[in-house]
């Protein structure tokens, strides 16, 4: 795809069914494969992706997510301060880690180190009507608890942060693979005309904030526009969004139409076909100047809503982010990916969960709560969880935490057709290994792909001669059990 | 294509499998079946994954990559219905049928009959099209007088004929010379250079051009700029904290290789392996950069063993790349599904590099900027190192000549100072050691932590031979040698790889169109004896790149109008077959230096330290280890070339990544081409280009003449070389009238506007006009036309 130009991706799609698209993959096949709705049934259900700019052909199935919003701990949140509560680590607190565990597994700072177990630094509760275990740390979780789907047995494959998130993001450690929210873009294309259909916005707050990559949000060799957008709350909200200073947007406008007209008529001599993509790419830019800004200002939101969130307009917080992310789904945004950096709690773990859950638990609520109370829960899915866990042993980098742990860690989904109220899978009884129903990232995603009516394994683009997708060749499950 | 009416429907026969017809527009089913053409791509796309190279995958241990095996039972040559393959391609039941269901695969119709009557024919197989040896092919006779006699005009003639095509006439003069311009220099001509050129009788004018732009400093500065895409050079680490490095001096080695014109294969051995060649100096030091260029990690926690494998991998990945055209890369956790590398091939290749020192850094590597990545040398380039041996003699001279000491004295102590100045700014630059190697295993599956894998020395994949006789361990000379051993090595490999990226650099898109993939599942090239042709010019010149640029743009292929009738698009809208020139948006940087360059500002500055140009605030935000304040240069620097500016891997410049820059993690053979919003953004309101705009519009004001109308026809031709006819004089007219009465009104906007930017805003003109002058050049600055080379 890397190879094609603009015009020829829309060539593609448009001449798809007429001459079979060139290096497309197999994905819009599918549908007519005989897997899921009928063309016709999608169609009717007002899903259809190509009337959106995405593959003709998707959705291979109806889907429950329109949307998909992923709030990404940066950093790597502990699971055994959140959702995993091991009683039996708490009994081997300061003990010797038994061998039988960590042989042969990979280690980051921990390396070389004697391994003692660190029991739960705080208390846990049930919520909910069935119970969900969920830690003190996280009381607005608490009042969540029946939307919740409480994965327990996630594993990675990267255990350092930068290429952790490449993974979790691509599928892949090796940069130069699209994020999901450009796969999910490519797939499904965009319900906003004057916003990209994939946001990512950071926070920050907590301990070491660790760096993200604008690799996190690329489209890889996906085409360009399904790149991610950062939206920044100091500054220009998007940049270069705002006119030059001392020129008002009728004159942008009209500067604009001037070389629209110029562009128009050079081209009835040159017959370049691509001028109409570029003519509208002017045309979506103009409109975002106005419509980015628009959604930045949140003087609209009465008080009562800014307060459920805890946000004060313009502070870049999680809490701002979380209401913008509101208001970016409500206006058909695909993906919308939230970051807050912070979560790296090698030492002082109590001080700074205090910090980070401070920061994100209430907003996380708000943001589930009030898509719920206007009627979006159903078809947005949303996704908690950081590039990997931490270790059941002790680090000491002032005060008590811990080091990165790949093999078992939490993260939970709700809303786009998920379960709510339950618990899925377990990790061993001093939360190391993921030992019941292990969900690997490219389970996530193929989950993920699933509710929004994508099957994974039908979605690939050649690419130096693989067929790949988001979740790669390995072998992959929707994971059916958490399914509503 | 006449089948194309035709579609079965579905699940009867699958139609979706035109794909490698579509694509060209070859009627292959009227022609005698070629096996690399026609069968080879399917076989690889449809059947190797589970019938290919790879043993651990293979199925019903059946594979169909070779004819032996291939013979064994699955196909009897000459008759389709006793084998097996035949039986079970066209099976109705779909539990026999083949591909199987689940594997997203299908055969069209036309690809069965394909292989029904290749199978007719005698089932047989030829060895894989890019590993055997490139050889000449006679030109074939073209009969039309008007076409040129030039051997890549005549194949190219040639298969237009058969298509019923025709070429396309000779594009306009200022068309051809633009062209040739961004092409060889990535930069416009000016508007008096174009005014001489198109009144110019000489009938070698063009050549003489050509000769011209090859002479000049930009040239390498162009070429470089694809060089540094494949090799992924870039100023930062790459991975976590992203901190800066020190490579600067390599960029202005590949600069200077490519104006000095040096030879392919030394410009592949003074990089892989410079520090070992027989007298090494500092310029093959400064070369062996290449080899440090991968992305590296000075994360706390990270595990040396785990990062050294994920370096040898990223080294095989690009060496493979950018030198074979071949995706060792996939081989790194099982033998390759398509192409024949196996996994001990690319833990064998991974051995030539055991001996690059990257392993200091866990040590030594901090969170400071720049951070230490040892081995590195403070040097000179090659040119700095020139100018001081310069100065110093002419210093020496002066102090010499004591009767005139004191009318010298002025001249001796500016040259002194900049001597100092130059000797003060020798760079470090990171360079290849060659310690006591690594041991390498062959990791099972990829896992570094998997010790239990048999032991690797050098080598080359085993079914292209081997490197050297002998016992000696082989290095990375013998492995560069081999590259360009014509005899003994892969040079016809290798000069097919490069021959065909020459053509897509001068007409938008190659003779094989997978860039860095010319394995089996690459494209086959649309024209193989013009590709063998070329790759054999490429060594038999003396791998002179010069001279294939030179060949290249004389031909007459190359000087066809870009203008397709609408017969052409639709019949070859990715111009595969070349009946015209390609017409493309221009690339970032070529976006950045032709504004500039327009406006008057453009610093020609040659080599240095890399560049900071104005960047949104905040951009940085999101890196930490350290933390980042970007400062933007506030001298002349900031108006230098992009093939200089600071190059971030994380977070490259939001205006080259908006025209489709890559970050340089991997190699980039060939950039994507996109149009969005944000680089429109970008060309409207970023204040590189709003300078740009103000400082053209000064020249329009001081150079264009004395009234409206002829400054506007000043402007447009500076912007895009052609004089402006009535309807865009209107257009630019309204523009132009219209900001005026605004910024009459709104003085104080008007100074605002011209305040953008570090240049001093000319005194001598109104704000007023100067910000409506200002809007016509931002217009001209974000014209199509402006942009695109045609």
């Amino acid at each position: 795809m890397q190879n094609n130009s603009s015009f020829e991706n829309q060539l593609n799609r448009r001449a798809f069914l007429s001459q079979s698209g060139v290096g497309i993959g197999a994905a819009a096949l599918a549908s007519l494969m005989g897997d899921g709705a009928s063309a016709a049934e999608i169609s009717a259900a007002g899903v259809s992706a190509s009337q959106f700019g995405g593959l003709p052909g998707l959705p291979h199935h109806l889907p429950k997510a329109k949307r998909v919003i992923f709030l990404c701990m940066a950093g790597g949140p502990s699971h055994l301060e959140t959702f995993d509560y091991k009683p039996k680590l708490a009994e081997m607190d300061g003990k010797p880690m038994p061998e039988s565990f960590t042989t042969g597994q990979p280690i980051a700072q921990l390396q070389g180190q004697q391994l003692k177990c660190l029991g739960p630094l705080t208390k846990f509760k049930q919520y909910g009507e069935n119970g969900q275990t969920i830690s003190d740390y996280l009381p607005w979780h608490g009042k969540m608890a029946d939307d919740l789907c409480i994965i327990k047995s996630m594993v990675t494959e990267q255990i350092n942060h930068d290429p952790a998130h490449t993974f979790m993001n691509t599928g892949s450690a090796v940069s130069g693979r699209p994020s999901m929210g450009s796969w999910v873009n490519y797939g499904l294309g965009s319900e906003s005309e004057n916003l990209p259909g994939f946001v990512v916005m950071s926070s920050v707050g907590g301990r070491n904030p660790q760096p993200i990559a604008s690799r996190q949000w690329s489209a890889g060799f996906l085409p360009s526009r399904f790149q991610g957008v950062e939206f920044n709350s100091s500054g220009d909200p998007v940049h270069y969004v705002r006119n030059p200073q001392g020129v008002s947007r009728a004159q942008q406008q009209h500067l604009i139409e001037t070389v629209r007209g110029l562009d128009q008529h050079r081209n009835q001599t040159v017959h370049n076909p691509e001028i109409d993509t570029r003519i509208a790419a002017y045309e979506m830019a103009f409109k975002m100047q106005m419509s980015v800004p628009e959604l930045m200002d949140v003087s609209d939101e009465p008080q009562h809503v800014l307060d459920m969130y805890g946000a004060t307009p313009g502070d870049g917080s999680y809490a701002s982010n979380c209401l913008l992310a509101r208001r970016l789904a409500e206006r058909g945004v695909r993906f919308i990916h939230l970051y807050h950096r912070g979560w790296d709690h090698h030492g002082g773990l109590e001080k700074y969960m205090d910090i980070c859950c401070g920061l994100t638990d209430k907003p996380t609520w708000a943001l589930l709560t009030d898509l719920k109370q206007r009627g979006m829960l159903e078809d947005t899915l949303i996704i908690w969880g950081g590039e990997f866990g931490r270790t059941p042993m002790f680090q000491g980098k002032g005060g008590a935490g811990r080091d990165h742990h790949i093999k078992g860690f939490s993260m939970w989904m709700a809303g786009g057709g998920i379960k709510g109220g339950i618990t899925h899978g377990n990790t061993d009884e001093l939360g190391y290994s993921s030992v019941e129903n292990v969900v690997h990232v490219r389970d996530l995603h193929a989950t993920m792909l699933h509710q929004l009516g994508i099957r994974h394994d039908r979605f690939r683009v050649k690419f130096q001669g693989l067929d790949l997708g988001l979740t790669g060749v390995e072998e992959t499950h929707v994971i059916k059990d958490i399914i509503a | 294509m006449n089948t194309r009416n035709q579609i079965k429907p579905l699940f009867s026969l699958p139609f979706w499998a035109f794909v490698l017809l579509a694509n060209l527009p070859v009627h292959a089913q009227e022609k005698p079946i070629n096996f690399n053409r026609d069968i080879r791509p399917i076989l690889s796309d449809k059947c190797f994954y589970c019938h290919g190279p790879d043993p651990e995958h293979r199925e019903a241990d059946l594979r169909l990559d070779t004819q032996e095996a291939a013979h064994d039972y699955a196909i009897v040559p000459g008759n389709p219905n006793e084998g097996d393959l035949f039986a079970r391609i066209t099976s109705a039941d779909v539990d026999e049928r083949m591909p199987p269901v689940d594997s997203g695969k299908e055969l069209s119709a036309t690809e069965i009959t394909l292989f029904k009557r290749w199978i007719e024919q005698g089932a047989e197989y030829d060895p894989f099209w890019a590993y055997v040896p490139p050889k000449r092919h006679p030109a074939p006779k073209v009969e039309n007088k008007d076409w040129s006699k030039q051997w890549i005009d005549q194949f190219i003639y040639d298969r237009l004929k058969q298509e019923g095509l025709t070429p396309s006439p000779e594009a306009d003069r200022v068309t051809l010379m633009r062209r040739v311009y961004f092409d060889i220099t990535g930069l416009p001509p000016s508007a008096e250079e174009v005014k001489q050129f198109v009144k110019n009788k000489d009938p070698q004018a063009y050549s003489k051009l050509v000769d011209r732009l090859l002479a000049s400093d930009q040239y390498g500065e162009r070429m470089a700029t694809y060089w540094l895409d494949l090799v992924r050079f870039a100023d930062t680490v790459g991975y976590h904290g992203d901190q800066d490095q020190n490579i600067t001096p390599y960029r202005d080695w590949v600069i200077d290789a490519f104006n000095d014109n040096m030879r392919f294969d030394q410009f592949t051995a003074e990089q892989l392996a410079g520090d070992l060649l027989p007298n090494s100096g500092i310029d093959q030091k400064i070369a062996t950069g290449y080899n440090r260029l991968l992305q590296t990690s000075h994360e706390g926690g990270v595990q040396p063993k785990e990062y050294l494998a994920i370096y040898a991998a990223d080294r095989v990945r690009n060496f493979s790349n950018v030198w074979m055209g071949a995706t060792i890369g996939c081989a790194q956790c099982h033998d390759h599904k398509f192409d024949p590398y196996t996994a001990k091939d690319f833990y064998s290749i991974v051995s030539f590099f055991a001996d690059v020192d990257e392993a200091q850094h866990f040590k030594k590597g901090s969170n400071s900027l720049p951070t230490a990545r040892p081995p590195e040398l403070v040097v000179h380039t090659r040119r700095e190192r020139e100018a001081i041996a310069g100065l110093e003699a002419e210093i020496e001279a002066l102090k010499a000549d004591e009767a005139s000491a004191e009318a010298n004295k002025k001249m001796l102590d500016e040259k002194q100072a900049k001597l100092n100045s130059l000797k003060k700014a020798a760079r470090k630059t990171m360079v290849t050691v060659a310690i006591e190697p690594r041991v390498i295993r062959v990791l099972p599956r990829g896992n570094w932590l998997d010790d239990t894998g048999e032991i690797v020395e050098p080598a080359i994949p085993e079914f292209m031979g081997t490197v050297k006789q002998g016992d000696d361990r082989a290095t990375r000379l013998d492995l560069a040698k081999w590259l360009t051993d014509t005899k003994n090595g892969t040079g016809g490999l290798t000069a097919r790889v490069f021959a065909n990226r020459f053509w897509y650099l001068f007409f938008g898109v190659g003779i094989s169109k997978t860039m860095d993939d010319l394995g089996g599942q690459g494209e086959v090239p649309v024209h193989p004896e013009l590709l063998d042709n070329l790759a054999v010019e490429f060594y038999e010149s003396g791998w002179d790149m010069k001279h294939m640029v030179k060949l290249i743009v004389m031909s007459k292929a190359y000087r066809q109008s870009s203008i397709a009738s609408d017969e052409l698009q639709q019949r070859d809208p990715y111009n595969r077959l070349y009946a015209r020139q390609s017409r493309f948006r221009l690339p970032a940087e070529m976006i950045r230096d032709n504004a500039l360059s327009i406006s008057g500002l453009l610093n020609l500055e040659y080599g240095g330290s890399s560049v900071k140009p104005y960047q949104p605030a905040g951009y940085y935000q999101h890196m930490n280890f350290p933390t980042r304040k970007y400062s933007h240069h506030t001298d002349t620097r900031q108006w230098r070339r992009g093939v200089y500016v600071h190059w971030q891997r994380q977070f490259l410049h939001p205006m080259m990544k908006a025209f489709d820059a890559p970050s340089r993690e991997e190699c980039t053979a060939q950039r994507t081409r996109s149009n969005t919003p944000l680089a429109a953004l970008v060309s409207l309101n970023d204040p590189t280009f709003v300078e740009a705009a103000r400082s053209f519009a000064e020249r329009i004001l001081s150079e264009g003449g004395m009234n409206d109308h002829e400054r506007l026809q000043f402007g447009f031709l500076n912007a895009v070389s052609r004089t402006a006819d009535a309807t865009e004089l209107k257009l630019l007219n309204q523009l132009l009238k219209q900001e005026r009465t605004i910024f009459s009104e709104h003085q104080k906007e008007a100074e605002k506007l011209i305040a953008i930017g570090q240049a001093k805003a000319s005194q001598e003109v109104e704000a007023t006009e100067l910000a409506a002058w200002t809007a016509v050049a931002r217009a001209l600055l974000n014209l199509n036309e402006t942009n695109t080379r045609n």
